[in-house]
C-alpha cells in the first residue's frame, strides 16, 4: 500500500495518517492485518462522522429512491457512484477525499475529485503543496544552460491513478529561460512533450510563478525563470469501464517526451534544447480481494 | 451557482403567477460539486471518536501528529 510505504517519512515530517470509512472495525481488522496496515483505519458504519463532515455520498442515496432513473440522477451514478450502476452498498460511503489538516485539526488543502475512480496518490498530493517526498528514482542529467532532476510521484500506477512527472530545474548562473506569457513576445516558453501513455491523460502542465527579466536592449520585459524551480505535470489514468481489463494485460508502461527550452544570457540566446525523459511504471491491478466474514 | 441563480429567477418568475406549476420546480435538483462539500480551507473538521482496526477509540485531536495528519475518506476496505 502506496500511503504505508510512506508512513515513516510522513512521521519524520510531523506528519500522522488516518482513514474512515463505514466499514466495520472487523472489516477494517481483517484488511488492516491483510495489507500491513499500521495507521488508523476508523470504522465510522453508522457514516455518522461523514455525514457530520458534510461529504456522506448524496448520489448513491438518490439512485436508490424515486429519482434513481431521472436522467440527471444516471449520469451522477456513473461519476460519484459506479460506472457499473448504483448498488446499495454504496449508500453510507463518503464522496471519497483527503483532507490535508494542520496541528490544531483546520484544513491547509483538499483533494476531491470529480469522478469516483479518480484517486490522488499521497506522494501526489505531497509534490503538489511543494513537500515532495523522496522520489524512487530519479533521472538527473545537465545541459550547457542547466541542470535537472526528473522523477514521478510514483512507482506504480493503476485504474484511476492520479499521478505526477516532476522536472526540478536549476538554471545556470547568468542564465534564464522563458516562462508562459514570453511567447507573445515571440520567445520560445520551456515545456514538456509528452508521448501519449495508453488509457492516460494529461492535464495542462503546472509553472510556478516566474519573474520579470528585464532585457536592456531591446527594452523589453519577459518572464523567466532564473533561481531554481520545479515543472509538475499531472497525469490521471482513466477510469472508465474496460480500462481494468487493458491494463490487467500490462505489465509496465513507459512515459517518454522531451522538456524543451531555449535558453538565453544577458548577450545570447542559444539554440532551443529538447532533453529527452523516460519513466517507466508498474502497473497494479486494483484489490478486489474480500474480507473474511 | 449560474444553475441556482436561474433557479432564483425561475422562482421571481412563479411569484407573480403563484397558481403555475408548483411540482416542476420542486423536482429540481442541485448539481453535485463536491468541491463544495465538508469542511474548507481553513476551517477546523468536527470532531469525532472512532474506534480504530485494534479497538482503540480515536479522535480529532488524537490522530494529529506537531504539524497535523493526512485524513482519508474512502469508500470500503470490503470491496
Amino acid at each position: 500500500m502506496e500511503l504505508q510505504s510512506r508512513l515513516e517519512e510522513l512521521r519524520g515530517r510531523g506528519l500522522r495518517v488516518a482513514a474512515i470509512s463505514y466499514d466495520s472495525q472487523e472489516v477494517l481488522a481483517d484488511f488492516g492485518r491483510r495489507r500491513g496496515v499500521t495507521f488508523p483505519l476508523l470504522a465510522d458504519d453508522d457514516s455518522a462522522v461523514i455525514t457530520d463532515f458534510g461529504i456522506l455520498n448524496t448520489v448513491a442515496i438518490e439512485a436508490q429512491g424515486p429519482n434513481g432513473d431521472h436522467p440527471d440522477v444516471v449520469a451522477d451514478v456513473a461519476k460519484y457512484v459506479s460506472v457499473f450502476g448504483a448498488g446499495s452498498n454504496i449508500v453510507g460511503t463518503p464522496f471519497p477525499g483527503t483532507f490535508m489538516l494542520d496541528g490544531e485539526g483546520r484544513v491547509t488543502a483538499r483533494f476531491f475529485e470529480e469522478f469516483y475512480r479518480e484517486r490522488n496518490t499521497t506522494a501526489n498530493v505531497m509534490l503538489r503543496l511543494g513537500e515532495g517526498l523522496s522520489p524512487i528514482e530519479a533521472i538527473e542529467g545537465e545541459t550547457a544552460h542547466l541542470k535537472f532532476t526528473a522523477y514521478a510521484s510514483d512507482p506504480a500506477i493503476t485504474v484511476g491513478t492520479r499521478f505526477s512527472v516532476a522536472v526540478e530545474i536549476e538554471p545556470n548562473p547568468g542564465m534564464h529561460l522563458y516562462a508562459p506569457g514570453a511567447d507573445e513576445l515571440g520567445y520560445r516558453v520551456l515545456g514538456l512533450s509528452l508521448s501519449p501513455l495508453p488509457h492516460t491523460r494529461f492535464e495542462p502542465v503546472a509553472y510556478p510563478a516566474s519573474e520579470i527579466y528585464h532585457f536592456e536592449p531591446l527594452d523589453e520585459r519577459v518572464p523567466v525563470y532564473q533561481a531554481p524551480f520545479t515543472l509538475l505535470q499531472e497525469a490521471v489514468v482513466s477510469g472508465a469501464p474496460g480500462v481494468e481489463d487493458a491494463l490487467a494485460e500490462i505489465d509496465a508502461v513507459t512515459l517518454s517526451g522531451t522538456l524543451d527550452y531555449q535558453a538565453c544570457d544577458d548577450r545570447l540566446c542559444y539554440d532551443p534544447v529538447s532533453v529527452p525523459l523516460s519513466f517507466t511504471f508498474e502497473v497494479d491491478l486494483l484489490d478486489r480481494q474480500r474480507a473474511n466474514r | 451557482m449560474k444553475r441556482l441563480l436561474r433557479h432564483a429567477a425561475l422562482a421571481g418568475a412563479l411569484c407573480a403567477l403563484p397558481l403555475a406549476a408548483p411540482t416542476e420546480a420542486a423536482q429540481e435538483r442541485e448539481p453535485v460539486e463536491v468541491a463544495k462539500l465538508g469542511p474548507q480551507i481553513g476551517e477546523r473538521v468536527p470532531d469525532f471518536a472512532l474506534t480504530d482496526q485494534n479497538g482503540r477509540v480515536r479522535t480529532r485531536d488524537s490522530i494529529l501528529g506537531p504539524n497535523g495528519a493526512i485524513l482519508l475518506f474512502h469508500r470500503s476496505a470490503d470491496w
